[in-house]
């Protein structure tokens, strides 16, 4: 009863968001109910659309993860678009140099450069943060400008791919690609790798001491201080974590999907892991679920865009509402009290 | 005038002329901040601003209906801000970011709807230069200062004026004051309330226009994600100027240096590949805050919503 309780809010919002973004998507003269049974549907008809959703779902996970791990300790991580990037660019650059290495070498190496380079980009807004007090959001915003350029470097480089005529890489040696799960359409292990991300992220901040102290850090920063919390250290290491996160996404997607690096692999996915990791309001073991929620309506809205012609954007309102009336849900409960 | 000359003379000028964004969106930025209201939803604001200033400007025909609508936009983004931080007491950062996002998505889909799929982006006129009779015959100055389109001139008085307005009127104390103490400024008779929607909201506006700008003078039509990065670079700014509004107006001129500086060097063909240009200017910003974060007088209650009926603050 308490769980119905506790999530009923949610559902509120939710449809409190599809029936306001309902009211949108009929004032731009398209059916709700045809857009609706697209966005939601799409999924779950074919195993194509499933796998579809799950693949979304891996990126979506680590970059929202990202977000909450340092969002714990009370720290804003903006930068998972520049980590997932750089991490990129680590997996690539192994991925290209090491490209005759055996498999059983070569992809946990590719895996590992991808967190490290990552952890790495991350590592420069913890630090300025550490050392100097600057704010993260700021830090970690600009260096996502910085990633944008130093990708573009890197793929016009000396490993650009003369054939190419965008921006890209040679590929990785094929030893370097990630084992499917499922062939087709296919499905990489990077599915599990997440999965574990995830797993060991919950285990870490509500079963270990450390994690304790991270979760205690950012619910209030002055009585852990008092503790003998070195909160410092805390947002340093948390910082990195997420950072370390969004690389394993830039790995996994350039092993898993690409198989090359391409500039313009941007897509808006960081942006959401913001929006998911706002609307699981920073509950680690919450952002799977939202993770998977928010891909379902992805796939479903490219599926929208393709048969119905209504723009993909239509979705990031409705996603931007879904927070909105989240936010608002908890003030109503907060306000009951 | 021997080759050099012209060449400072003409970076100079682009230079003021780069100026503005960061001054607006800047001066915006510390106006709230200056009662407490940390806005970090710039960019998404500069972003529909720019898209809703373009659409207006083109479908009206007229730039200054453009301008006046990004402020309005702005000054609703503004509205929104004080309403769920000063009046729901919601987390600032938080309700900042999801404006933020708003802004990003609404500036992408906006465009689409009003002039569906183009290949050939519509164009408006940019804002012509309007020399200023006689200061603009001045050998070098005028040139530089005296001969830029109107919203140069407009940005430098207003720093001026909210220098005057913030440090010499009685107004000024007062918001000062909100930013400082807002309990004391609360128990003294002043409405915390409403000074905070009214610079929230004129902030807003300010960084509406800020976004607008680029589409009327630089391009003459809106592209996806075109502020690239000013709104963020914008808020290191108002760190970097001490939230005063002289020295924000002086550390614009130096982020609009460093941007017209890299642009100069692509186009002219320096050794450097040019994705490390790129890069200046945001490599800047971080330089820049390595100095003057620590030191910055924020105000004290920067980022923090005032509830009367908590004991302690």
């Amino acid at each position: 009863m308490t769980q119905i309780k506790k999530i009923f809010p949610y559902f509120i919002a939710v449809v409190a968001a599809f029936i306001a973004a309902g009211i949108f998507i009929a004032a731009l003269k398209f059916n709700p109910f045809k857009a609706y049974e697209t966005i939601l549907t799409t999924s779950f008809r074919t195993p194509n659309g499933f796998i579809q959703t799950l693949v979304k779902w891996v990126p979506l996970t680590l970059v929202s993860l990202a977000f909450t791990v340092p969002l714990s300790s009370g720290k804003f991580n903006i930068g998972a678009e520049g980590q997932m990037l750089v991490g990129a660019i680590g997996a690539a650059a192994v991925g290209i140099t090491c490209a005759n290495l055996p498999a059983v070498l070569l992809v946990p190496m590719i895996i590992l450069a991808g967190i490290l380079a990552g952890a790495f980009w991350g590592l420069i807004s913890a630090w300025l943060l550490y050392q100097f007090n600057i704010n993260e959001i700021l830090t970690t915003v600009l260096l996502n400008f910085i990633s944008f350029a130093l990708i573009d470097y890197v793929a016009t480089g000396p490993w650009r791919d003369p054939a190419a005529g965008h921006p890209t890489t040679i590929a990785i040696g094929e030893n370097g690609f990630l084992p499917m799960l499922v062939n087709q359409p296919p499905l990489t292990i990077g599915v599990i790798l997440a999965a574990i991300a995830a797993i060991l992220v919950y285990f870490y901040t509500d079963k270990t001491t450390s994690g304790y102290e991270l979760v205690v850090t950012g619910a209030n920063p002055r009585a852990s201080k008092v503790h003998g919390i070195n909160i410092r250290q805390m947002f340093l290491f948390s910082m990195i974590i997420g950072a370390g996160l969004a690389g394993l996404a830039g790995a996994i997607e350039v092993s898993g999907t690409q198989h090359r690096l391409i500039e313009g692999l941007h897509s808006n996915f960081p942006t959401l892991g913001l929006i998911i990791g706002l609307i699981a309001r920073g509950k680690n073991q919450a952002v799977p679920f939202v993770a998977f929620f928010i891909a379902v309506l992805e796939v479903g809205a490219s599926a929208m865009q393709r048969t119905l012609l209504i723009p993909v954007q239509v979705v990031l309102i409705m996603e931007a509402l879904i927070l909105i009336f989240i936010l608002l849900s908890d003030l109503i409960r907060r306000r009951q009290k | 005038m021997s080759g050099i000359e012209v060449f400072l003379i003409d970076f100079l000028k682009l230079t003021f002329l780069s100026m503005v964004p960061f001054v607006l969106a800047g001066q915006g930025t510390m106006l709230g901040g200056r009662t407490g209201v940390f806005n970090v939803a710039q960019e998404g604001i500069m972003l529909t601003g720019a898209a809703v200033g373009f659409l207006v400007g083109y479908l009206s025909s007229s730039v200054f209906l453009g301008a006046v609508s990004a402020m309005l936009v702005g000054g609703v983004f503004g509205l929104i801000l004080a309403y769920f931080t000063t009046t729901l007491k919601m987390d600032q950062f938080v309700v900042g970011l999801a404006l933020f996002f708003t802004g990003l998505g609404l500036s992408s889909l906006l465009p689409k709807l009003a002039l569906g799929v183009t290949l050939t982006p519509p164009l408006i006129p940019t804002l012509p230069d309007i020399p200023i009779p006689l200061l603009s015959k001045i050998p070098v100055l005028g040139p530089i200062l005296f001969n830029q389109n109107i919203l140069v001139y407009l940005s430098i008085i207003l720093s001026v004026l909210l220098w005057y307005v913030l440090f010499r009127t009685n107004l000024g104390l007062r918001l000062r004051s909100i930013g400082e103490n807002p309990k004391a400024a609360d128990s003294l008779g002043i409405s915390v309330t409403r000074y905070r929607y009214l610079t929230s909201i004129i902030g807003g506006m300010l960084i509406g226009l800020a976004g607008a700008y680029l589409p009327m003078v630089y391009t003459g039509t809106f592209t996806d994600l075109m502020v690239k990065g000013r709104g963020w670079i914008a808020i290191a700014l108002t760190f970097f100027g001490g939230w005063s509004p002289l020295p924000i107006m002086f550390g614009a001129l130096f982020f609009a240096g460093v941007e017209v500086l890299s642009y100069r060097m692509q186009v002219g063909g320096a050794f450097i590949p040019y994705q490390f240009l790129i890069m200046l200017p945001y490599i800047a910003t971080i330089i820049v805050m390595i100095f003057t974060f620590g030191k910055a007088k924020a105000p004290s209650f920067l980022g923090q919503n005032y509830d009367r009926e908590r004991r302690t603050l």
